[in-house]
């Protein structure tokens, strides 16, 4: 999968998530650009793209991500 | 009663869902309130979601992380402030497992202790809520310290968590409003592997993996929807390759398959499971496209069937289509296509019964008939929140009355036919013994209902013992065709002046049978016992309860308010009030014996 297919989907699993089908996302975009981006829905997201993706995060892993950059980044190392 | 198939239940969609919900079709409301030691905030939405695709709005009152007992002992929580009709209990085994881990004294007194601490929470509910309480049990740990000697282990966790909910299944037993969610089963069937995710709770304190969620929250609305009266009653059965293998018209009685015979052995275990379903109280109909005949020939005469024709409460078998026979059926049995599973192998048949009765319940049937049990069991159509003695004589019940409706033909007056049942009735003030009973006949009626109080078995007993306040009754009838059992439930309380009828529930098995009058008739001479001059009563429409419309009206009573679509009262004088005519006689009782 290159890059622009996983940012495709990815976008997908944020639209969906936070129920903003216009949702644009980008390298830098963290919680507090997107609304609806909470601790709650956060957990949620994180299932879906494990999910969508058929890859696990450890636990770390979702504590530490910052922004969409790095989970872009991460499903990449991860996506067999 | 809508169901999911186990793999519509997607915690995205659900979830999802939440957002937008069409609670126009919604014919209940239903308070609840969830108390967990995990995020009640990921149940809630599955909760509301689940429950509107059954038809019930549901207020939930979501009580934060952790606070059980705040919520239950603190008189000015928002618990007690919400006033919910069921609470539900819904405890984690890792937050168990922290408690362990910080237990300091014998471990081996957690067990009791933790259960103590579920059971005084009932009580203490019960003390200001008349709420049913849905308790989960604990799903097992995965971990052991000491392999296949854990339970031998007293103070391990694995053995305390065995313990605790064999401890809170004790408990609930006795307790008529208290009712085990058993999500250990649940979660053992997917997998606790799976299930459990320690990650998951780490992270966001989720009572388990993600996935699993909606089969949480659905093994808990099956109860709800019990309590709150839905439920599959009578289920529809094909016969050719659903009872037995083969065709019965081509093959002949030798060539089916039932017994041990090739697969015959799985529709005898299937059939094994309808007859115990059957025993429970769950009627069986058969609709075959057959002759008659032909269809019968198997359950009067092949060695290997299981159900025999006793066993079934209607059998229609004929060419015509199955939706028309289905609806007879459901007329016959006086149970409406909602309250009724259809179980055929043909994929056309399904189809044709789904698109023409789209209430009723068609299960996608597995192709090998090995698995038929298995699919019906995960479907779980057959919860419930009661038993009865007398639910087992139900079947029976039902095959007097289809036989009696067939006997009906032959008379051309009514009340020459009337007459001719021989009908005796035994009719009293409730007592513990018909308390089971009348309360399921409280939670069951949907049509025959005045005012779908649902009052369970606790408040009848309640009224029971309030002799001054309270005539609770109840009906048992009798024919020349069998006893139909207790079928009727009236609920009158007193004030100065008048009696109130605040329920009268009655099966529609008996209905223009005249045991309305009879009841009337008895109420009267109650309160004219007691010396009251006034009986006054309300109707509360409901999308079910049509027919009892004009009840009071035909019983001579005048409306004294309401209009419309909503509720109506009715009064009449005790001067005013004419005996009303029926063709049952009063039972003679011994002495000694339930008047």
């Amino acid at each position: 999968m290159n890059r622009d297919e996983l940012h495709e989907k990815l976008t997908r699993v944020f639209r969906e998530v936070f129920g903003q089908p216009m949702l644009v996302i980008h390298d830098d975009m963290s919680a507090a650009d997107v609304r609806n981006w909470d601790s709650l829905n956060h957990v949620t997201m994180i299932y879906a793209a494990e999910k969508k993706f058929g890859i696990k995060f450890s636990t770390r892993e979702v504590q530490n991500l910052k922004n969409v950059g790095e989970l872009v980044s991460l499903i990449d190392q991860k996506i067999p | 009663m809508l169901h999911y198939g186990l793999s519509e239940l997607d915690y995205l969609d659900l979830n999802k869902g939440s957002r937008s919900l069409d609670l126009s079709g919604c014919r209940k409301t239903l308070k609840l309130a969830l108390l967990s030691d995990s995020a009640p905030q990921y149940l809630t939405p599955l909760f509301k979601t689940l429950l509107a695709k059954n038809g019930v709005r549901a207020e939930i009152y979501e009580a934060s992380y952790d606070t059980m007992e705040l919520e239950i002992l603190d008189p000015g929580s928002g618990l007690h402030a919400f006033r919910p009709d069921t609470v539900v209990i819904l405890p984690s085994v890792q937050a168990l497992r922290d408690r362990y881990n910080h237990f300091s004294g014998d471990k081996t007194l957690f067990a009791e202790e933790q259960a103590e601490r579920f059971t005084s929470l009932w009580k203490k509910l019960r003390a200001f809520s008349g709420a049913s309480v849905i308790q989960g049990d604990y799903v097992l740990p995965n971990e052991k310290l000491f392999g296949n000697y854990e339970d031998k282990a007293a103070n391990s966790f694995y053995h305390t968590v065995v313990s605790l909910n064999r401890a809170l299944r004790q408990a609930a037993r006795p307790l008529n409003h208290v009712f085990i969610s058993d999500i250990d089963h649940v979660a053992a069937y997917h997998g606790r592997r799976h299930w459990l995710d320690e990650k998951m709770w780490i992270l966001c304190k989720a009572f388990c993996a993600f996935e699993f969620l909606p089969h949480a929250v659905q093994n808990i609305v099956d109860t709800l929807l019990s309590l709150a009266g839905e439920g599959v009653k009578c289920i529809v059965l094909d016969l050719d390759n659903t009872l037995w293998g083969g065709i019965i018209g081509d093959d002949g009685l030798e060539g089916i398959r039932i017994g041990h015979f090739e697969d015959g052995e799985a529709f005898q275990n299937f059939q094994y499971h309808l007859l115990a379903l059957k025993d429970r109280g769950i009627l069986l109909a058969v609709c075959s496209k057959n002759d008659l005949e032909t269809a019968l020939r198997p359950f009067r005469e092949h060695p290997e069937m299981v159900l025999r024709e006793k066993d079934i409460a209607v059998f229609v078998a004929n060419w015509s289509s199955k939706a028309e026979n289905i609806r007879t059926i459901s007329r016959m049995l006086n149970i409406g296509c909602g309250s009724m599973a259809f179980i055929d192998d043909n994929l056309f048949e399904r189809g044709v019964v789904r698109d023409a009765i789209p209430e009723m319940i068609v299960p996608e049937l597995p192709d090998d008939p090995a698995d038929y049990v298995r699919c019906l069991t995960e479907l779980n159509l057959f919860e419930t929140t009661a038993i009865s003695a007398l639910d087992t004589d139900r079947a029976e019940l039902y095959r007097i009355e289809s036989r009696r409706k067939l006997g009906q033909v032959q008379f051309e007056d009514p009340k020459a036919y009337l007459e001719s049942l021989e009908m005796t009735m035994t009719c009293g003030r409730f007592d513990p013994f018909h308390l089971p009973r009348i309360a399921q006949l409280l939670q069951r009626s949907n049509q025959f209902n005045l005012l779908t109080r649902r009052y369970a078995e606790s408040q009848c007993e309640a009224f029971m013992k309030d002799e001054q306040n309270w005539f609770p009754m109840y009906l048992s009838l009798k024919d020349k065709y069998g006893d139909n059992g207790l079928i009727s439930a009236v609920i009158a309380r007193f004030d100065s002046e008048a009696m109130n009828i605040e329920e009268w529930v009655m099966s529609c098995r008996v209905l223009a049978r005249g045991v309305e009058q009879y009841a009337m008739n008895t109420l009267f001479e109650e309160a004219a016992k007691r010396g009251v001059r006034k009986i006054r009563a309300r109707y509360e429409p409901t999308e079910k309860n049509g027919m009892v419309r004009d009840l009071y009206e035909r019983l001579g009573f005048r409306r004294t308010g309401g209009s419309g679509d909503g509720p109506v009262d009715w009064e009449i004088d005790a001067a005013d009030y004419r005996p009303q005519s029926h063709f049952i006689r009063t039972a003679h009782t011994l002495p000694g014996e339930s008047v």
